[in-house]
């Protein structure tokens, strides 16, 4: 009995410093991919930013065939203008929007026109296996308020790069690469020929199973730094800080996201005394009812809305 | 000891100008709560995160 007692701590002794090695020895010529620049915050954005609206909401989307849909959408309830005084100034507003979306594993294209005359537009395809093209257009009946932008991101082996052009001369550019497997760093540069400007700006991404730790610096003035925390399958937490020093804003919020099998759940508070939360609930199969709160006590301005999604 | 004490000068002159001046201290103030929730909710989340799961 002693010495089956023995056998297995010594087989044990002899594997688990063998795995210390392998974990220790890094390759670096087969490091993963990054995910692409401008979602570097992408775990912090789903949880802490939900879409909150004020008013009433109902989206229908119906399929047409495996590739196609439409969708019709209706919103009724208040729009704040930005005004120069801190009195938020709202305007009831209500509209219907139409939309169509085709998509197939190579192209995406979404199309969206609302009764007021906005029209948007995105094309997502993939030219060929690394390098895809993504394009974007809002056009309205106002003056200079239309605006297109291109881009063309290129998928290297564990770096990616982007292109960007836009109307008023806007170029700009990205990169991103992965350092170690948790560890990415990247950079991105812009310049705005319309407004004579232009910005260069840093990140860097480290990620474990459990965690997500961002940080982003641009010479626009902009710090945002962010922490994700999985605590299990279902939750996550997040926190994040926005600085703004040249126009000396600063914001901290910290939220959390349950997503469950009928519902999903995501709350937040700010250190500007505002706290949100949103809900999605499944009713039925296809069919989810939205709510969505907004209290914030500074400005004492305080929105509710409820929304109802049929359609995949 | 002259040099630390120049620098503790220093610093009492730094913490006087972010501290009394009010423009300076409703930015500073703004930021040590921004901080210190930013802060302390990564220390929460580490430490009692697991207390959240279902």
């Amino acid at each position: 009995m002693a010495t089956a007692l023995n056998v297995p701590p010594a087989t044990t002794t002899t594997t688990l410093p063998q795995m210390k090695k392998e974990e220790e020895k890094v390759d670096y010529l087969n490091l993963p991919c990054p995910i692409p620049y401008e979602e570097i915050h992408r775990e912090a954005l789903m949880s802490l930013k939900p879409e909150l609206f004020e008013g009433m909401r109902f989206d229908f989307t119906k399929g047409l065939n495996q590739k196609f849909s439409l969708s019709h959408s209706v919103f009724m309830g208040p729009m704040e203008i930005p005004s120069q005084s801190s009195e938020t100034i709202k305007i009831p507003t209500a509209h219907y929007e139409f939309g169509a979306n085709f998509i197939d594993p190579k192209l995406m294209l979404f199309g969206r026109i609302l009764t007021d005359g906005r029209l948007n537009a995105r094309v997502k395809g993939d030219l060929t296996e690394n390098l895809s093209l993504k394009a974007n257009a809002q056009l309205t009946n106002e003056p200079h308020m239309s605006h297109g932008m291109v881009s063309f991101d290129y998928k290297g082996k564990d770096y990616r790069t982007q292109f960007q052009l836009g109307n008023g001369a806007l170029f700009g550019a990205n990169y991103i690469q992965s350092v170690t497997p948790h560890l990415s760093f990247g950079g991105e540069v812009f310049w705005a020929g319309q407004h004579r400007k232009s910005g260069i700006g840093y990140a860097a991404r480290y990620n474990t199973d459990k965690m997500v730790a961002t940080g982003q610096v641009a010479s626009t003035g902009l710090v945002a730094l962010s922490y994700v925390q999985k605590v299990s399958e279902k939750v996550s937490l997040a926190s994040d800080l926005m600085y703004n020093y040249m126009s000396k804003d600063v914001t901290a919020s910290f939220g959390y996201d349950y997503i469950l099998r009928q519902c999903r759940l995501r709350g937040k508070i700010d250190s500007n005394g505002c706290v949100a939360a949103f809900l999605e609930e499944r009713l039925n199969m296809g069919l989810n009812f939205i709510l969505s709160s907004e209290l914030d006590h500074r400005k004492k301005d305080y929105k509710f809305g409820f929304g109802l999604t049929v359609g995949e | 000891m002259t040099d630390s004490v120049v620098s503790v000068e220093k610093l009492k002159a730094f913490v006087h100008s972010q501290y009394y001046d009010e423009e300076k201290w409703a930015l500073n103030s703004k930021l040590l709560r921004a901080v210190g929730l930013f802060a302390g909710s990564i220390f929460l989340m580490r430490n009692y995160g697991d207390l959240m799961a279902i």
